[in-house]
């Protein structure tokens, strides 16, 4: 919210100056986000274009001689209100100009020297307004200051008003906080009551009984008005807070919103039927309204009607048939009470942001209702003339204002510092609660009218501490208890974070950077990778962030693209994070994307990237969490996202624990550059990662006696998963079969389509003493037999 | 027998040889078998055995000189072997390698892990909720009904799909939700950070549609607003790495707690680069307060005997003020040469 010192101070008496207000402001929790302090513009004066002709080389520009009252200048000007004898605002070479954020430099403008810059509102950050250059009503001498010129000799705060504090949407409301805040004392409302009400108002009202979301409405009839220019005081009011003033009627009701907070609205008696409703819009009315838009309604919205048309979308916006012009004779003055929620809904639905919704949203002081009648029907009288009407209203006003049994010790409780309960009861006197009945322990509380959002104790606490000050809680810190201790070290989350931090660093130390992308899939990639339909998401910002991703690798492909064509030719990159199956099933796992070109380097021949290298780094993933990757079962993935044949996947029983291999060909069909793409995708959360029993990654014991190694060659099926080979050797006899090292894997046509030859070495040790030819000789036959018996495999010698 | 004869020709011989080979047969000559020592060792059985005495101490002393300057000639002879071998074996030491990325951790991963780390050396377990909220944990349950103006200060992501309460799913707009699935979860007292991400439709070079925040709750008999200060302006300290460290509490609201503080941080401009914790000018790094007992009253937690305090805070924005990054949408780039550039190597992980 935006108002400017001097409209404060006809609320508030102090003697503070702007910046004490704003640090007052601040600490009240009405943060004060700018003060606009005008003093630099006394750089820019009034000036008067003296003569004008069209740009020889351009058809929108003009080529202006401007006096600024000491010499004359030839400005390049682009307005459509360029005429001669215009007296505006002029800036010289050199000067920073604020709405723009650029300095000023004398130059050519399509081969024409422009010496300065004539400007428009905009320009000066004074309102939105960049229509034309500021033309000036009044004369003043060329040479004047901006600043005495637009009246800008007034600081304008914009604070920003949380959603719970709706009584400080008008200056007033404001006001009255910085005075229970000791920052001044708050002046009664200066005005004169109409006591001359003097017929019956032609129009009356008639709130229906369809749900509508209107309590109460009260109005007058205002006879032969003249509606003029409004006064100079509150043209500068509007001004100030960045509003054009149009007219006195429409002027006086943005004033009282802003003032007083209080929304109102006038119509043109004669353009309105002489019965009004408050009434639920139809399906489908429609309404064109004050910003020139039209508007469809649906029946959950509250109209205020005639007979005919419905007028204006209630506590949101009037409507344009309606409005008041100059021309307008008589008025009908509208205030309510319309239901927050209702008013709420439909500017949301509607996407209407006015000031009035705002007001009406957060919730009003339901005593300002007469308040906002008599100072809006003394100012319309004053300044427009004519004859004002008794009070016709419908509904009931109903100000049942809360009480609270508020308990003293609970402020300390809850703050941590005592605070006596005649110092409480003194600041919620400045906060003008009500106070009924007190002793040492509670008293009884009366809320002030205008605080919807005090309900209870807390609401009251919150209150006292906000006046005592914040920085009056004394701090301490709440040392760790053995019990949080016992449950950190316990917790599998805090374990699982430790888990993720040592398969970041294996990754790091293998080459592989960290890149976090977008939880999102664009729509190509949810259908290429088949998501699921739950996925989507409604209001997306754009069709790349239109679903959850159900897969990071389609991410990780679009930045190595993107990196590529920076330059990069080998791309390793992982990410850790959460992937969605459907609405409701969300894991999180580490995905990783190797991506290389071919190797031209002839001295630094690297290691290849393929599915044994993928397999390989899998392994060493798993065994840095203390797992064994070959105790698990492999299967060939069947992911649509991996090349059939070069990918795998580990289970632990029926829980996946990873999947890997190269990229599918299809997939990489969007991704030409990245034809050589591997991929790891690692469901650490599916690994108990707190069991205690883990497996030894290795069954190698220290032994002082000699060991052995023997090479075994075998023809297997082709099929035949070698993982359960190695697991079956291990086994045969676990105290002397240290390892099983696969080495060589031989496919021909000599051993048959649908044969294998592998060859692994054994290593036989014993722990207590050194085999002998004989005791080896057992041992290798034992497994010569054994493996060929149970995998039906031919021995090669 | 002229024994020093003997030895200046074994050292004339040895030291004319040029291979090992060489050298062996002129060992042999000497000390093999029938190697001329030897044969002058046997001969000394004709000997008295008083010449059998000392012509046997300066034959053993002629031996073992002899063996001496074999060995030394052996060793002399490897060394210039290998030597010669060497020389064909020098490769171009200053063909340059490889030009590759350092791989390094995010910046947000090392953000993480210091929250972890800072919290929970003073007590607090991580927690954990999912991306894709109900409405009721989102809002409802943290005292935010519809139509609440504080649902539009946060421009909420929905999902084509609908919850038990026919409600559509949100992708969570805070950290906070984790509040009540914790409390709901778990017995009071309760303890916990939960970091993670978060989603709002917003982007601009401060906004992103998704961002991280830190959440803590710390539920217990006493715990006061005093307690609250006390471990914020601990954290920052840590955090930020800043002794003295000048903050304030100012009053805010957030329908979840009440009373409701933003906490600022004091910072400066220094040679165009902001310094944190001294100065006139104030950052705003996170929103706190009492939990509103409304929120704890929707988790069944008996608020006669329970209160405390939450706090959330922006991951990414304390990790640019730490390390003066500018632009949030370039932490979720994928852009290796940004990571390369404003990661974290091993070492500093």
């Amino acid at each position: 919210m935006k108002f400017s010192y001097s409209w404060l101070c006809d609320h508030l008496e102090t003697d503070k100056n702007a910046t004490e207000i704003g640090d007052a402001l601040t600490n009240l929790g009405l943060e004060l986000e700018s003060l606009t302090d005008y003093s630099s513009y006394s750089k820019f004066v009034v000036a008067t274009i003296k003569d004008f002709h069209k740009h020889p080389n351009a058809d929108r520009l003009n080529i202006c001689t401007v006096d600024d009252g000491t010499k004359t200048y030839q400005v390049i000007c682009g307005a459509n209100n360029v005429k001669k004898g215009l007296q505006g605002i002029f800036a010289k070479d050199g000067m920073y100009i604020p709405g723009t954020q650029i300095y000023l430099k004398k130059g050519k403008i399509r081969g024409e020297i422009s010496e300065g810059m004539l400007l428009s509102e905009k320009e000066l950050n004074l309102s939105d307004d960049h229509d034309g250059i500021i033309e000036l009503s009044d004369n003043f001498e060329n040479g004047t200051s901006a600043i005495d010129a637009l009246k800008l000799n007034d600081p304008v705060f914009e604070i920003g008003i949380t959603p719970n504090r709706g009584d400080c949407l008008g200056v007033r409301g404001v006001a009255r906080d910085l005075s229970a805040k000791g920052v001044g004392k708050l002046k009664p409302l200066k005005y004169e009551k109409i006591t001359k009400l003097d017929f019956e108002s032609p129009i009356s009202w008639n709130i229906e009984n369809d749900n509508n979301s209107c309590e109460y409405v009260i109005s007058r009839y205002f006879k032969d008005v003249k509606n003029t220019v409004s006064p100079e005081w509150l043209q500068k009011k509007l001004i100030s807070l960045g509003l054009r003033p149009i007219n006195a009627l429409v002027d006086i009701t943005n004033f009282i919103t802003h003032d007083l907070g209080r929304p109102l609205h006038v119509f043109d008696a004669d353009k309105v039927g002489k019965k009004l409703h408050m009434r639920l819009a139809k399906p489908n009315e429609k309404i064109l309204a004050l910003d020139n838009k039209e508007y469809i309604l649906d029946s959950n919205s509250t109209v205020i009607a005639d007979n005919n048309n419905a007028l204006a979308i209630a506590g949101i916006i009037g409507g344009e048939s309606s409005g008041c012009t100059e021309d307008t004779k008589n008025v009908f003055l509208e205030v309510a009470i319309f239901e927050k929620d209702s008013v709420a809904k439909t500017g949301r639905t509607l996407g209407i942001n006015s000031d009035a919704r705002y007001r009406f949203e957060r919730g009003l002081d339901k005593k300002m209702v007469i308040e906002g009648l008599n100072y809006a029907s003394y100012l319309i009288n004053k300044i427009c003339g004519g004859s004002v009407s008794k009070n016709i209203d419908s509904g009931k006003l109903d100000t049942n204002e809360r009480k609270i049994k508020y308990k003293f010790d609970y402020f300390e409780k809850v703050i941590g510092i005592k605070l006596e309960p005649k110092k409480q009861i003194n600041i919620l006197k400045d906060l003008k609660f009500q106070i009924n009945q007190s002793n040492e322990k509670e008293c009884d509380l009366l809320v002030p009218s205008w605080r919807n959002d005090i309900e209870n104790n807390i609401d009251v606490v919150e209150e006292v501490i906000r006046i005592h000050g914040y920085e009056n809680i004394t701090e301490s810190i709440p040392s760790p208890s053995d019990d949080e201790i016992v449950k950190i070290n316990n917790s599998l989350i805090n374990k699982k974070f430790k888990a993720i931090k040592k398969l970041k660093k294996i990754l790091i130390s293998n080459g592989v950077s960290e890149i976090i992308t977008f939880s999102f899939h664009s729509t190509k990639a949810h259908e290429t990778l088949s998501g699921d339909k739950s996925l989507k998401i409604s209001n997306a910002i754009s069709d790349d962030q239109s679903f959850m991703r159900n897969s990071m690798i389609f991410n990780h492909l679009e930045t190595a693209e993107m990196n590529y064509k920076k330059g990069y030719k080998n791309i390793q990159i992982f990410e850790i994070g959460p992937i969605y199956n459907t609405s409701q099933s969300q894991e999180n796992i580490l995905s990783m994307l190797i991506s290389s070109q071919e190797n031209t380097n002839t001295i630094f021949k690297s290691e290849d990237f393929n599915f044994y290298y993928i397999s390989n780094l899998v392994s060493r993933l798993i065994s840095s969490l203390n797992f064994d990757a070959k105790q698990f079962n492999i299967l060939r993935s069947i992911s649509n996202t991996f090349h059939p044949g070069q990918s795998a996947e580990l289970n632990m029983g029926k829980k996946l624990i990873a999947r890997y291999g190269k990229v599918h060909p299809l997939i990489i069909e969007e991704f030409p550059k990245l034809k050589n793409s591997y991929a790891i995708e690692l469901f650490f959360e599916n690994l108990p990662i707190d069991s205690i029993s883990r497996t030894n990654s290795s069954n190698i014991l220290d032994s002082q006696f000699q060991f052995s190694e023997k090479d075994f060659s075998f023809v297997f099926e082709k099929e035949q998963n070698l993982f359960e080979v190695q697991r079956y050797v291990n086994g045969i006899d676990k105290n002397l079969i240290k390892n099983v090292e696969f080495f060589d894997l031989y496919e021909s046509k000599d051993l048959g389509e649908n044969s294998k030859s592998v060859t692994f070495r054994v290593t036989i040790q014993s722990k207590d003493k050194t085999l002998d030819e004989k005791d080896l000789e057992q041992i290798h036959n034992n497994i010569l037999e054994k493996v060929s018996y149970k995998f039906k495999a031919n021995i090669r010698t | 027998m002229d024994i020093k004869k003997v030895l200046n020709e074994a050292t004339k011989q040895i030291e004319r040889c040029s291979s090992q080979q060489e050298l062996q047969n002129v060992k042999v000559a000497y000390l093999g078998k029938k190697g001329k020592i030897t044969e002058l060792l046997k001969s000394l059985k004709d000997l008295s055995l008083e010449e059998k005495k000392s012509t046997g101490a300066k034959l053993n002393s002629l031996r073992t000189d002899i063996d001496n300057l074999f060995k030394n000639k052996f060793n002399g002879l490897k060394v210039k072997e290998i030597n010669s071998k060497l020389k064909n074996e020098f490769l171009d030491i200053s063909f340059p390698p490889p030009n590759s990325i350092p791989s390094k951790i995010h910046p947000i991963s090392k953000t993480f892990d210091e929250v972890i780390s800072i919290f929970g050396s003073m007590g607090y377990s991580v927690a954990e909720g999912p991306d894709i909220e109900t409405d009721y944990f989102n809002f409802s349950a943290l005292n935010i009904p519809e139509n609440h103006p504080a649902r539009e200060m946060q421009d909420t992501f929905y999902i084509d799909d609908t919850d038990k309460d026919n409600k559509p799913y949100v992708l969570r707009t805070h950290t906070s939700p984790v509040q009540i699935r914790t409390l709901l979860n778990e017995k009071t007292p309760v303890k916990i950070i939960a970091p993670g991400r978060t989603y709002r439709c917003d982007s601009d070079s401060t906004h992103s549609p998704m961002f991280h925040q830190v959440e803590g709750l710390f539920i217990n008999e006493n715990t006061n607003m005093g307690d609250l200060k006390g471990t914020l302006i601990e954290f920052c300290k840590q955090f930020f790495n800043v002794q003295n460290l000048k903050v304030r509490f100012r009053p805010s609201y957030f329908p979840f707690t009440e009373p409701s503080a933003e906490m600022d941080i004091a910072y400066e401009i220094v040679n165009n680069k902001i310094h944190l914790g001294t100065g006139d000018l104030w950052l705003e790094i996170l929103g706190c307060g009492m939990v509103n007992p409304k929120v704890l009253e929707n988790c069944n937690v008996d608020t006669k005997i329970y209160q405390g305090f939450a706090f959330g805070m922006g991951l990414d924005r304390i990790t640019m003020l730490k390390y003066g990054l500018t632009d949030i949408r370039s932490f979720f780039s994928g852009n290796l040469n940004w990571i390369a550039n404003n990661g974290f190597s091993i070492g500093d992980y």
